[in-house]
């Protein structure tokens, strides 16, 4: 009974994302499919606090603990460009459903480089591993920066719920 | 200022030691290392640099988490210690760790360690 019961919520929670409708941004229609209720946190300095909080998620998600890891460390460098270059505290929102877990940060930084992080830095260069990291560790990497600031969508795919059923 | 909040998730601790009559340093560092606790590292790291060891070992067991502005603070000791010929060697990363090492291939350049004693007999 009780394993009829976390199926059919299984299905509903499956129903509900289909049946999702885009909702209006503030900051505008861009690339970025909307989000609701996600979780919300808001961050200066403090990345360790911020890697706790997306390693849990991330296990509470379903990932695997390499891929919990992987996702901490993409989301940390993340948030370290907003430390390093954001004259602003950034943003951290995490949602997931049964397919895959999101984390998007915002910052008021501008990233001017549209191939950042998709070449792989040299170990001689005093920087640049941050966000080709990143795309190395997670399932897609969605990046909008403008004037008004940088978002960046970090998506890892989790395993399927319904495996060996 | 923000930089003494952040300054205590980061424990570096130096020893010299000695392995079969050769010298060697041994720095263990110890919490998470990340942006806003860099530049205490690399200040803490250039300081062993600048006493010229043979044999400098870093002993990453007691460490949770590094980013790649850490990574860059060892990248940077590796290369100081190999200009005035020493040798840098890395010790027991957790899994955070191993998986930057491993990622960025900086495990290809520094060697690394399962152990102290390996590290300093080779």
């Amino acid at each position: 009974m009780a394993r009829d019961g976390k199926t059919a919520q299984r299905e509903s929670a499956g129903q509900e994302a289909l049946d999702r409708q885009p909702v209006s941004r503030p900051d505008g229609d861009g690339p970025l499919p909307p989000s609701d209720d996600p979780m919300s946190y808001t961050y200066t300095t403090d990345l360790a606090a911020i890697r706790a909080v997306v390693h849990r998620y991330a296990l509470e998600a379903g990932l695997a603990e390499a891929r919990a890891i992987d996702l901490t460390l993409a989301v940390s460098e993340v948030a370290a460009n907003t430390v390093k270059h954001a004259k602003s505290p950034g943003s951290l929102n995490i949602w997931y459903d049964e397919k895959e877990i999101v984390c998007q940060i915002h910052d008021e930084g501008v990233i001017t480089d549209p191939l950042a992080g998709r070449r792989q830095p040299s170990l001689d260069a005093l920087g640049g591993h941050g966000l080709w990291i990143v795309n190395q560790v997670c399932d897609q990497v969605e990046m909008r920066s403008e004037e008004t600031g940088t978002t960046i969508r970090l998506h890892m795919n989790l395993p399927r719920s319904d495996a060996g059923h | 200022m923000w930089y003494n909040k952040c300054v205590d998730l980061l424990t570096v601790s130096v020893t010299a030691r000695e392995s079969a009559g050769e010298p060697y340093t041994l720095v263990e560092i110890a919490g998470e290392a990340d942006v806003t606790n860099t530049d205490e590292l690399r200040r803490l790291l250039d300081e062993e640099v600048s006493q010229q060891p043979r044999t400098l070992i870093i002993d990453l067991s007691g460490l949770r988490f590094m980013d790649s502005s850490a990574l860059h603070a060892l990248l940077r000791v590796n290369r100081s210690l190999d200009r005035q010929g020493g040798v840098l060697a890395l010790v027991s990363p957790q899994a955070a760790v191993a998986k930057i090492l491993r990622l960025t291939t900086a495990d290809r350049l520094i060697p690394v360690f399962d152990s102290v004693a390996e590290a300093a007999a080779d």
